[in-house]
């Protein structure tokens, strides 16, 4: 309590532009709160580094990511985080309940950035994509189906199918099966997308729910072809799986950082940020686990053999679209239950 | 027969033979082997060696449920779901019986045991005194050609306990019910019994009337399980048996000289004080203790130079006790009550 | 009837005076459970509407799915019992290993994560998994059962969670009963299955009907293990609440659907005690 009591008064004694220009005192750490795990040993050894050596100020890591208690921080004035992951698609939400500081560009420099991802409160860590793989045992590279009408195409590339048990992703991939361009996508056509996944249905014997489903599904021939995040099946393929990604119709996704508004030391914030933008940094972490930061010279300070494995690689980057983040944040509720009655309805 | 639990013998060779009618009672202490006794009759163990016969039937492998045997499980095991009548109306129903019959027959054995009126409690709203009598007439409804009583009166108070043999024994005598009764309770097979098997270690130490077994029990063991007694170490010598205290008693057949002989007294044998002085075989000693017990009083005296032994004598309300702790007395007892119990 | 009533009542007062002890788990309860529901109700209904609990109710979309909920929880219980039955009796004639062995068989799925149980099912279940690798080897089929990822597969990987639920109910009434009360009936004329039938089962019936409880009221909770198993095609109630909660933050309208659940629970309760009269056997 009395911390908290000392520190208000020590911010309203110091004017706020003084903060903004980068004469702010220098704080003995500052808290990054993201997803723990193998996660933390990464960036402990990328970005947490960097910036503990640059600014001589320490890291302290925290986990697991919240939305629920960065909005009670936010609302209670009293917020720990420096800096924090957002999960899934709670980085649209955030931003609408006025949750984040704004990003400072003149601090961070996300100029070289795609334009899909650039955001005036949102940065965007690293990306990761919903890809088709397929067992490569099955279907030889070169023969393999190219693209979601291919997916679809039971005739030419038969055999037991998995996709997300979920409306996101499907239903794009259901209007890209059904001819729709990737730029003409969204709005979602939820009538169109419904109807082609009828046709797919029958031929889904799983329908997966945690993202080490479909790998374990390919593995285990229990489906030759699968939708699924990019870095699982980088990592089953690693392993000698006969499992191989085909990048057409992929659906990108950016993971997202954020400030959280009234941050003790957003400057620092702005400036953790600023390290996580380096390109040899995010190679640390795209080597791992193949989500690449969105710097688009990443893919250069990666290996040869890991290079055609990440997402924003030049050849692959090209035959993706980004996900319609604002689409699903006002449409997801509608979908979601449209995707139950299907999934129930027996055919 | 023989029945053995691996490496121990539950039962070492027991032949035994239930007459038509008779009530015979295995008597024992725990571990003596009559509960095996039991299950091995009832059917739930199979002895290792010998037979079991039910009349002129071979049952020795025959599961319970076909040997037609009623039994009274110490704790009566009387299925709490159902009510006195359908408890009473299982064995019956199992059988077959048509179903007005089973309900004659249910009406006749309550009315035997007298709970003409309880047909329909559960077994827990009645006394422990009446569970007995339901689970006889349970036992007894299907006219079982033998009848088990497994230590049925030991959970009962000692009132209701001596009421409750007498009426089993009132019962098994007008029913003329073929009954093997199981008990550690040497006064209960007293009471009861046409005849009792004491069993010690597997065997069977003696069988008998319970007069014969009293009066002339075949081993130590047997005399001092039954009722109370004066075991005297004596010796043979020139025809007599020499009872350290009281001298030779000369006895028919008697053992070789020098010889030891186990020799049986009953503390009511003896007589003490101006009673012994008319007794052709006497002894002095000291009253060390003794007990008022109403109908009786018992002593316990040690004679010169000789064994504790203990005397009892009846009592009448007009008449002093004969001697206190701490008197000298004289014993005497007649040669007729003096048995050899090994020679 | 009057003796046993007339011992009853003074055992009754003593009760009363003891009844200050259960204060703690009634105040614990209160606090975790009572409160709780009732704030559930409370917010089903938030904002004086009834639109939530109207659509959960009147929607077939979740009539449909609470009744298929009904129908798996109840497959779950059966098989629960049709299984557990004769693993009680014979935990009740085994030795101390036995009876050692098969606890930890039962619970060993407790030790485990639902992700891993879900896998190690895929391996045994699955296409080309154990069962189905060596029905096609011995030549029993010709192609793979579709054991994993439909109701079957569901219906499996619940029974093995919650099979110990109905285990040990039963188990603990079949070791209350007197060990001599089925021996009695054998004696008095009684084959082995008429002793089950007359003696043992009716006096296990607490146990089963507690056991049916637990089972059914835990399945219809479930939600990882069928989605993982169930390949998608199987979608439970409490499935669709979990979704409104963490992906919707639809908070009203979750709570609506769990009191519709909590009060189908309570009536499907209600109905098997009256079916069993509970209350009679239990007592006895």
């Amino acid at each position: 309590m009395l911390r908290r009591r000392q520190l208000l008064a020590a911010a309203a004694t110091l004017p706020a532009p003084a903060l903004a220009q980068g004469a702010a005192p220098r704080p003995a750490q500052i808290v990054v709160n993201a997803s723990g795990g193998a996660m933390e040993q990464l960036f402990r050894r990328s970005y947490f580094a960097e910036f503990e050596r640059r600014h001589g100020i320490r890291v302290v890591a925290t986990s697991p990511v919240d939305f629920g208690k960065l909005r009670a921080m936010v609302e209670s004035r009293n917020v720990e985080w420096t800096v924090t992951e957002l999960g899934g698609q709670d980085f649209m939400r955030a931003k609408e309940l006025n949750l984040l500081e704004p990003l400072d560009f003149s601090i961070i420099d996300l100029s070289r950035y795609p334009a899909a991802v650039r955001d005036t409160h949102i940065f965007p860590s690293s990306v990761y994509s919903t890809v088709m793989a397929y067992r490569s045992d099955v279907f030889p590279t070169g023969q393999h189906p190219v693209g979601w009408a291919q997916f679809w195409d039971v005739r030419r590339f038969p055999g037991p199918r998995s996709l997300r048990n979920h409306p996101v992703d499907n239903l794009e991939f259901a209007l890209l099966a059904d001819g729709v361009p990737m730029d003409r996508i969204y709005p979602i056509d939820m009538d169109r997308a419904f109807r082609k996944l009828e046709d797919i249905k029958p031929h889904i014997t799983v329908w997966w729910t945690t993202g080490a489903q479909p790998a374990q599904l390919l593995v285990d021939r229990e489906v030759v072809l699968a939708s699924g995040w990019n870095g699982r099946f980088f990592d089953i393929a690693r392993r000698g799986a006969p499992v191989a990604v085909e990048w057409t119709g992929g659906s990108l996704k950016q993971n997202a950082y954020g400030i959280p508004r009234g941050a003790r030391n957003a400057v620092w914030g702005q400036h953790f940020l600023q390290i996580m933008t380096m390109p040899e940094l995010q190679a640390v972490y795209a080597t791992e686990l193949a989500y690449p930061g969105l710097h688009p010279d990443t893919p250069n300070h990666v290996s040869a053999e890991v290079r055609p494995h990440l997402p924003t690689s030049p050849g692959n980057i090209e035959k993706q679209y980004w996900i319609g983040v604002e689409w699903w944040t006002q449409n997801g509720a509608r979908a979601q239950e449209r995707w139950n009655r299907f999934m129930l309805r027996r055919s | 027969m023989e029945k053995r639990f691996g490496t121990v013998r539950a039962l070492a060779g027991v032949d035994l033979d239930v007459a038509e009618g008779e009530l015979l009672t295995i008597l024992g202490p725990s571990g003596s082997g009559k509960t095996t006794l039991l299950k091995v009759v009832a059917g739930f163990e199979v002895p290792d060696e010998g037979t079991v016969r039910l009349g002129a039937t071979d049952v020795t492998v025959a599961p319970p449920r076909a040997r037609d045997v009623g039994m009274v499980f110490q704790n009566y095991a009387l299925f709490p779901h159902l009510t006195v009548a359908r408890n009473i109306a299982f064995p019956l129903e199992m059988r077959r019986v048509p179903r007005d019959e089973i309900a004659r027959r249910v009406r006749e054995v309550l009315e035997l045991v007298e709970l003409p009126h309880h047909a329909e409690r559960l077994p827990r709203q009645l006394s422990g005194g009446q569970q007995q009598r339901v689970a006889l007439a349970r036992a007894i409804v299907f006219n079982p050609r033998l009848l088990l009583l497994d230590e049925p009166f030991g959970a009962l108070d000692r009132k209701l306990r001596e009421q409750m043999q007498l009426e089993v024994r009132r019962l098994q005598r007008r029913l003329k019910l073929t009954t093997l009764f199981i008990t550690h309770d040497q006064e209960e097979a007293l009471i009861l019994s046409d005849r009792i098997a004491v069993m010690e270690a597997g065997r069977i130490a003696q069988l008998g009337t319970p007069d014969e077994l009293y009066a002339r029990p075949a081993t130590r063991f047997v005399a001092d399980f039954l009722g109370e007694s004066n075991l005297i170490e004596g010796a043979w010598q020139g025809g007599a048996a020499v009872v350290p205290g009281f001298g030779p008693v000369p006895l028919p057949a008697p053992g070789t000289d020098g010889a030891p002989a186990l020799l049986l007294l009953r503390p009511e044998a003896l007589r003490i004080g101006a009673e012994a002085q008319s007794l052709p075989l006497r002894a002095e000693g000291r009253v060390v203790e003794s007990v008022f017990l109403g109908v009786s009083e018992k002593f316990r005296v040690a004679l010169d130079g000789g064994p504790e032994l203990l005397a009892r004598l009846p009592l009448r309300p007009s008449q002093p006790s004969p001697a206190r702790e701490g008197d000298r007395v004289a014993l005497g007892f007649a040669p007729e009550d003096l048995h050899v119990v090994r020679g | 009837m009057s003796s046993a009533v007339d011992r009853a009542a003074p055992a009754r007062a003593e009760e009363r005076r003891w009844v200050w002890l259960a204060l703690p788990a009634v105040l614990f309860l209160g606090a975790l459970f009572a409160w709780p529901v009732l704030r559930l109700l409370a917010q089903a209904v938030e904002g004086g509407t009834l639109e939530h609990l109207e659509k959960a109710v009147l929607d077939e979309l979740y009539v449909e799915v609470l009744v298929e909920s009904l129908e798996i929880a109840l497959w779950v219980t059966l098989l629960c019992l049709a299984l557990a039955y004769p693993v009680a009796l014979w935990m009740l004639r085994a030795g101390p290993w036995g009876r050692a062995l098969a606890l930890f068989m039962l619970l060993l799925p407790f030790w485990t994560s639902v992700l891993v149980r879900t896998y190690a099912w895929m391996v045994i279940l699955g296409r080309n998994g154990i069962v189905n690798r060596s029905l096609l080897e011995w030549g029993v089929i010709t192609t793979p059962l579709p054991l994993l990822h439909n109701l079957t597969g569901v219906l499996i990987g619940m029974v093995h969670v919650l099979l110990p639920y109905m285990v040990f109910p039963i188990y603990a009434a079949l070791l209350r009963m007197d060990p001599d009360l089925p021996r009695a009936a054998e004696g008095l004329g009684a084959p082995p299955w008429r002793v089950f039938q007359r003696v043992v089962l009716p006096l296990s019936l607490p146990g089963v009907f507690a056991g049916c409880a637990l089972v059914f009221v835990l399945a219809l909770g479930f939600f990882i293990t069928p989605a993982l198993l169930g390949g998608g095609r199987i979608i439970m109630i409490s499935m669709l609440i979990e979704q409104q909660v963490r992906e919707f933050l639809d908070w009203p309208f979750a709570a609506a659907l769990s009191v519709v659940l909590l009060v189908v629970t309570l009536g499907a309760y209600w109905g098997l005690q009256r079916l069993t009269g509970g209350n009679r056997l239990a007592a006895g």
